[in-house]
């Protein structure tokens, strides 16, 4: 082919928009319009957890919220892609035009980027003030917690403290329990390494933070039996990290705390101490408590809890840590319940794994650390 | 260098440097590297404020999360640092920042024996400064260790990352002069030295804060 | 065609051509040429995507099955920690700023070269070396905490999280050195002529990345080096026991992983306005705005990290600014997608590959941010961090965007770098398999996390059980994943037959009006002989070429070559 002289380029105007903008506009439109009013009316069953959907008072807010984020997202989204595969398809090259054809010369356009600019700042100032709305009424609960609780999450499960119970239950044998109906505040921490507890049947989770207490504020509103999960990554097995939430009414959560207060008490000082064998003792101790404790060292010789050695018989620490002597039985006693220190957690028993027999070792391990 | 240019006006540059050319011996080449390499070691040192800044930031903000400051350790809290040997190391420091101004005074004023008094000088009172750290580091108050709390982390971390750069420094400034006394550079031509000042002065204002961080506050 | 009486700055120290680098070591191993490093970031990123890309689908084959029998946990974790180490570190970063930033920003301003070549190829060796030490971690438990690596479950890990840190410092070492090398570059380099506001808009985008690269990295460097002590030495930075804080470690790390995704997406919008108006014969809609939107986004994206952090335990007040600041930083990109638009609007559009890409790129990209505002929106991202919504929104953004872009900045300079076009229907095969892939693999993940599917799980019974659909729609994903490893793997075949036997591209096969374009293709190792000077910005279709002093004298209105049209060229004379 020989070499054709250049040529200067040809500008293909464009009537209006183009052609069929309207109409396609109007479809467009109406698509937009049919989602929107499907999302405000329709219950979002499909959408967001089924069980009891939504099942606290944030929920309510937090589903308002993303139906309105909804309604204009999908909009905008249908416009922008519309709109992008409408150019495409109306301004597309034809097949036999001539080779130095070009578009229409047009650098800006002032007054429709000022609105372009203008409307999505409107729409997010609107949206800005609506968070702030939902954001007020989670963080800042009307009126005062009936309940306040504690939940530690642990590598590989959750530990729940309520008032007036002498230790704690653990999932998944435990659950936790929550009256419905009535505002909570939990407070939530770590024993260990970052966790998240989530329910997500009340769009609320917060972090589990060694060192940090963060609080969750919830009224449940339905009742029903939800999962929790965490959800930050803890470690090998923080996929099957769950336990169990139930709701209920009122009553039966008084019930059910009642019957717990007596069988935690009861499980409490149970334990047979005679029979100890130090020598197991020494084994469990290495495998399950000299991550944090040294048996070699003096009170003062800390990894995370004190040292342990000279335990009975230190005079410049002549009690245990909760302030009991350090007789076998509350020693026992310490090992069953655990201990929250000033700088960390002791797993109780159920956490740490350790039977009847563990515990007469273990004690008679500890009391031979002279 | 021929241009075809509608324009057919001279450079500005090219003008002055010109004119400098007469004068001053100006190479209007080495003008535009050192003025990329000028331009490019500031970024750098700039960079290295974003690196000091990040750990400030760390130390401020366990510093703000802590119960009590000196951190209590074992029942008994750790000491503060000894801010009179502080001051008077950071005089050493602060002094050499002194000496090597003077010191790039003289190269630019071809007073080579001059600049060779002030540069070893200020090399010097670095290693002075870097012995007077090393000192501070073994007779930190009990308790202040790098693995002990979050007092040690910060404190011997930034101090750490500072005593480095000095460190980094000091062997700079030995190799600048050398490279100064082999002829490298002439009165027109000194990016090194000017670099090696820049860098000097910023480890300067550095220490500044970390001095009012760690001893006065 | 405006011609202002800009006094010429005529750059004497650039305008010297240093001699032909001699023997295989310094032509292509130890090579200074920004256009032979480019070359190297570009196979090196390829190779890290395979690697990456594997990972991931032994990601989707475990979610095969909600027990999660194919892999341990413990595979599982260390699949998606490294999945996303490699893809974020060395493929994102090498690939869109190190391969295309390198090859075409200097060519773009006229330059010959960057402003400090050996520290370019510096920058280029340590992200083998970063690879090297982050693969070695394989040999004592690759690291297993996830791509973020947050302490203290990254210090219980085991020694690979060590290794992790040292070779992430070592790749953010390079991130900075390029970062300072381009911003030099582009403030001092320019050809006589080009101010400012004549610079293309790739090299804009490229200039707002660089200012990200210079500045944000070195926070993850100081991030990195106090998770390195605290894994190594028991340094107590984020150890509550003593005086520390595991928060410490997110605020560090967020504020430098924020800037990181305009990191990644910065050059891909410049790439994106750069192949709509030479595809669409016009010149691009609202220069200005595009242009200063770049530098808005970038400077804005430091203020926005906590948006990481809303569930995390942060103080409450806290999230209310960092929202503000995240939707705000919406009007700016949303002006770059509006002004996009309006190129295509009265174009002449030729649907080529890279055409292809980045108008896919509009839709996918928007999609993305919208979500990205659920995100931002405090309630309700306590409902979706951590759930697979996340894992959806960046894989848009990131795989529809970022990626979706450099693919169509590959098939758009191609032909610059080698001298060969790609195969158009391979091309456009390729594309489909793409987007479709990417839509089926990230839209149900949405759904999912919604429905409240956990990330970072090696196996979801407890989800299954509460929402069955999941095996159904997990299932989905992994096939269609499969689409995007079929597209990238024709893509790497289009490359090898090209490079061997793809038809001759000539130095302007698109029509385009970039600097670039005005030299052969591949370009001699110099890049001009001359120093072209610049009279205009480069976009305007019904202008002749606006530069003086070229090489070549081309056709002052460039054309598509009759190789990219597969038909031959009619020039209409006007008035005929």
């Amino acid at each position: 082919m020989a070499r054709v002289a250049p040529s200067a380029p040809q500008i293909i105007a464009t009537k209006g928009i183009g052609p069929g903008f309207v109409p396609f506009t109007i479809v467009l439109t109406i698509i937009n319009v049919a989602i929107a009013l499907a999302v405000i009316y329709l219950p979002l069953n499909f959408l967001l957890p089924q069980e009891s959907n939504p099942a606290s008072d944030s929920a309510v807010g937090i589903d308002a919220l993303f139906k309105f984020m909804t309604v204009f997202g999908s909009a905008i989204t249908i416009y922008v892609s519309g709109y992008t595969a409408y150019f495409a398809w109306v301004f597309r090259r034809r097949p036999d035009e001539a080779i130095n054809t070009v578009g229409v010369p047009i650098h800006d356009a002032p007054k429709l980027e000022f609105w372009w600019t203008l409307l999505p700042t409107v729409l997010l100032v609107v949206l800005m003030a609506f968070t702030i709305v939902v954001w007020k009424q989670i963080n800042f609960p009307t009126s005062a917690a009936a309940l306040t609780m504690e939940v530690v999450a642990h590598q590989f499960n959750f530990e729940f403290r309520y008032p007036g119970l002498s230790g704690s239950l653990y999932s998944p044998q435990g659950e936790m329990h929550l009256p419905a109906g009535k505002p909570i505040k939990i407070l939530i921490s770590s024993g260990d390494v970052i966790h998240q507890f989530w329910v997500p049947e009340f769009r609320l989770k917060a972090a589990a933070v060694p060192g940090l207490v963060t609080e969750l504020n919830v009224t449940p509103t339905h009742n029903g039996r939800y999962d929790i999960v965490c959800s930050e990554y803890c470690g090998v097995n923080h996929s099957i990290m769950q336990a169990q939430l139930v709701v209920e009414p009122p009553d039966k959560f008084d019930a059910w705390l009642s019957h717990e207060r007596v069988a935690v008490a009861a499980t409490a000082g149970q334990v047979q101490l005679a029979g100890g064998d130090a020598g197991a003792g020494k084994t469990t101790f290495t495998a399950k408590c000299s991550a944090c404790h040294n048996a070699a060292g003096s009170y003062d010789q800390k990894i995370v809890g004190p040292g342990l050695n000279h335990l009975t018989d230190d005079p410049a620490h002549p009690k245990l840590v909760n302030g009991d002597d350090p007789s076998p039985e509350n020693i026992a006693m310490l090992l069953v319940k655990g201990y929250q220190g000033p700088i960390g957690v002791m797993p109780n028993r159920q956490a740490n794994g350790l039977s009847d027999a563990d515990i007469a070792n273990l004690v008679a391990y500890l009391i031979s650390l002279k | 260098m021929a241009v075809e240019s509608t324009f057919g006006q001279p450079s500005p540059l090219l003008e002055r440097a010109a004119v400098e050319a007469r004068y001053h011996n100006v190479d209007a080449l080495y003008e535009e590297t050192r003025d990329m390499r000028l331009f490019g070691f500031i970024l750098f040192l700039l960079a290295d404020c974003v690196l000091f800044s990040s750990f400030i930031f760390a130390y401020l903000f366990l510093r703000a999360s802590a119960p009590t400051w000196p951190p209590v350790v074992n029942g008994t809290q750790i000491g503060r640092l000894d801010v009179a040997f502080g001051a008077l190391n950071s005089i050493v420091l602060f002094g050499s920042g002194v000496t090597m101004h003077f010191a790039l005074e003289s190269w630019k004023n071809l007073k080579t024996r001059a600049f060779n008094v002030w540069i070893v000088t200020t090399t010097l009172l670095g290693i002075a400064f870097l012995l007077g750290q090393a000192h501070e580091y073994t007779s930190a108050p009990a308790g202040l260790t790098w693995s002990g709390n979050a007092f040690g982390a910060t404190y011997f971390t930034l101090t750490g990352l500072h005593g480095f750069h000095v460190f980094a420094g000091v062997c700079y400034l030995i190799v600048l002069t050398i490279q100064a006394n082999r002829g490298v550079y002439t009165g027109s031509k000194y990016f090194g030295l000017t670099a090696g000042t820049l860098y000097w002065h910023f480890v300067d204002v550095i220490w500044v804060l970390l001095f009012v961080l760690f001893y006065l506050w | 065609m405006s011609v202002t009486a800009h006094p010429i700055d005529l750059h004497e120290a650039h305008d010297h051509i240093h001699p032909a680098p001699q023997g295989f070591i310094a032509k292509y191993v130890f090579s200074i040429d920004h256009k032979v490093i480019a070359m190297q970031y570009f196979v090196t990123g390829l190779l890290f995507m395979l690697v990456g890309g594997s990972f991931a689908e032994l990601i989707r084959l475990q979610l095969w099955n909600p027990k999660g029998t194919f892999m341990e946990y413990h595979t599982y974790n260390q699949m998606f920690t490294m999945h996303g180490t490699v893809m974020v570190w060395l493929v994102l970063i090498p690939l869109v700023t190190g391969s295309l930033g390198n090859l075409i920003m200097p060519l773009q301003i006229g330059a010959r070269d960057v402003a400090f070549p050996w520290l370019n190829m510096l920058s280029f060796w340590l992200i083998p070396v970063s690879g090297l030490i982050l693969f070695s971690s394989f040999f004592v438990g690759a690291p297993s905490s996830g791509w973020t690596e947050y302490p203290p479950i990254s210090i219980q890990q085991g020694p690979g999280g060590a290794l992790w840190s040292l070779s992430i410092i070592v790749v953010g070492i390079s991130s900075t050195l390029t970062g300072l090398n381009f911003i030099v570059t582009i403030f001092k380099m320019r050809a006589p002529g080009m101010t400012w506001t004549r610079m293309p808009l790739f090299t804009w985008a490229t200039f707002s990345t660089a200012i990200l690269n210079l500045f944000a990295t070195v926070a993850l460097s100081a991030a990195l080096l106090a998770l390195f002590f605290a894994q190594v030495f028991d340094v107590p930075f984020f150890d509550a026991a003593r005086g520390g804080s595991p928060l410490l470690y997110e605020h560090m790390f967020w504020f430098y992983s924020h800037p990181a995704v305009y990191i990644f997406i910065l050059p891909a919008f410049g790439v994106i306005s750069e192949i709509l108006p030479t595809f669409a014969r016009k010149t691009i809609f609202g220069y200005k705005m595009i242009a200063f939107s770049s530098l808005a986004i970038a400077v804005l994206g430091f203020t926005v990290w906590a948006h990481h952090m809303f569930p995390s335990g942060i103080a409450p007040w806290l999230q209310i600014p960092f929202m503000v600041l995240t939707y705000l930083i919406g009007i700016p990109t949303g002006i770059k997608i509006f002004s996009w638009m309006a190129t295509l609007w009265g174009g002449r559009i030729q649907f080529t590959t890279p055409m292809l890409y980045a108008t896919a790129f509009i839709g996918t990209f928007s999609f993305g941010g919208i979500t990205g505002i659920y995100l931002a929106c405090v309630p309700v991202d306590l409902h979706e961090h951590g759930s697979y919504f996340v894992v959806g929104h960046f894989h848009y953004v990131v795989a529809g965007g970022a990626v979706a872009a450099f693919f169509a900045g590959l098939y758009y300079w191609f032909p610059k770098a080698t001298g060969r076009l790609l195969n158009e229907r391979l091309g456009k095969l390729g594309f489909w398999l793409f987007f479709i892939g990417l839509t089926g693999t990230f839209l149900p993940m949405h759904w999912l996390g919604l429905e409240g599917m956990p990330r970072r799980y090696a196996s979801y019974e407890t989800f299954a059980k509460a929402f069955p659909d999941a095996v159904f729609w997990n299932r989905f994903e992994s096939v269609f994943s499969f689409f995007m490893v079929a597209s990238v793997g024709l893509i790497a075949f289009n490359i090898f037959t090209a490079i061997r036997s793809g038809r001759k591209a000539g130095n302007n096969p698109w029509g385009a009006r970039t600097l670039e374009w005005m030299i052969s293709s591949p370009p001699p190792y110099y890049n001009f002989k001359k120093i072209p000077i610049v009279l205009d910005r480069p976009y305007d279709f019904t202008a002749p070429l606006p530069y003086l002093n070229l090489d070549e004298e081309p056709d002052p209105y460039p054309v598509p070559s009759e190789a990219v049209l597969e038909r031959p060229r009619v020039a209409v004379p006007v008035g005929a």
